[in-house]
């Protein structure tokens, strides 16, 4: 018991500086590749915060749609906008100086919150952590429950949402055929020869 | 040592502290990065803070239920949603522009 505490503890810290070092790396790292690389060591960090949480089905999801996903799909288009030798993202000094002041002070604010409202929260949570329930049921259960507590409605919406993306998707990148089929009709008359 | 890790674990302010400064940098990246896809990776960054944070309550607060949980899944899919769409935008940018660079792409401003 007092092993796996200290361990938990451990593990916690641990995380903490992996995942905010991994951050740090992914928003101020030149080559936009790399900074995938570091966006998906954040990720997968955030799947052992899952774990330590006691959410491990959220941190199944986690790797499985972050990382094995949304990753490669940055990666992907990163290679497809050749934006690894287009830009040396180099923001200028405003830039960087205005978004690092907006990053301090929501940085700022939300620790005055927490502050000031700690003692709220004192003694929810001392026992939280070590307690392991068996989540993928209870999820599985609440999103085709039909009752009041339950979400099914926001399931069908959330499938709904990714059929429109689907065909967004597909809308927005396809290959444009409408400029190459519409310019000769337009510009010459005899389309007839061409035909 | 033993004593001292197992007696004082993270409280809930060290999580709120951890996902804040996660989503700050999120939101640093946001504002800082030029290249498109950078920018998104900003939001992914705050995205997923918030998504940590629903779990957190979930267990602080009532641990028994899973509707943080559950919200955090929807997160997850709404994030991926939006990658997907955003990645198409960038694509269609390139192809008209040849570049992605966020300060290029200011036709639609005046």
């Amino acid at each position: 018991m007092i092993w796996s505490k200290a361990t938990g503890t451990l593990l916690f810290y641990l995380f903490a500086v992996v995942s905010v070092a991994l951050a740090i790396a992914t928003v101020s790292s030149r080559r936009i590749l790399r900074a995938a690389v570091y966006l998906m060591g954040v990720l997968a960090v955030t799947a052992g915060f899952y774990l330590l949480l006691g959410a491990p089905f959220l941190a199944g999801v986690q790797i499985l749609v972050y990382v094995g996903g949304i990753v490669v799909l940055i990666v992907y288009v990163v290679m497809l906008t050749r934006s690894s030798d287009l830009a040396e993202d180099k923001p200028s000094a405003a830039r960087k100086s205005t978004a690092l002041l907006a990053a301090l002070a929501s940085f700022v604010l939300a620790v005055t919150v927490f502050k000031s409202s700690e003692s709220a929260f004192r003694g929810a949570g001392s026992q939280a952590a070590t307690m392991l329930i068996d989540d993928t049921a209870m999820i599985g259960r609440a999103l085709l429950d039909r009752g009041p507590r339950g979400y099914v409605l926001p399931f069908e919406l959330v499938s709904l949402l990714l059929l429109a993306v689907v065909i967004g998707g597909i809308t927005l990148a396809r290959k444009i055929q409408v400029d190459q089929s519409a310019a000769p009709k337009e510009s010459s008359d005899g389309g007839v020869a061409n035909a | 040592m033993l004593e001292v890790l197992a007696s004082n674990p993270p409280g809930v302010f060290h999580w709120l502290v951890l996902s804040s400064l996660l989503f700050s940098i999120g939101v640093y990246g946001m504002l800082s990065r030029r290249n498109a896809i950078g920018v998104l990776m900003g939001v992914e960054l705050a995205l997923n803070s918030g998504a940590l944070n629903f779990v957190l309550f979930n267990r602080l607060l009532a641990p028994a239920t899973v509707d943080g949980e559950v919200m955090s899944i929807f997160i997850v899919t709404v994030a991926a949603a939006e990658a997907v769409v955003g990645m198409a935008i960038f694509v269609l940018l390139f192809k008209q522009m040849k570049t992605v660079d966020m300060t290029q792409a200011s036709q639609m401003r005046h």
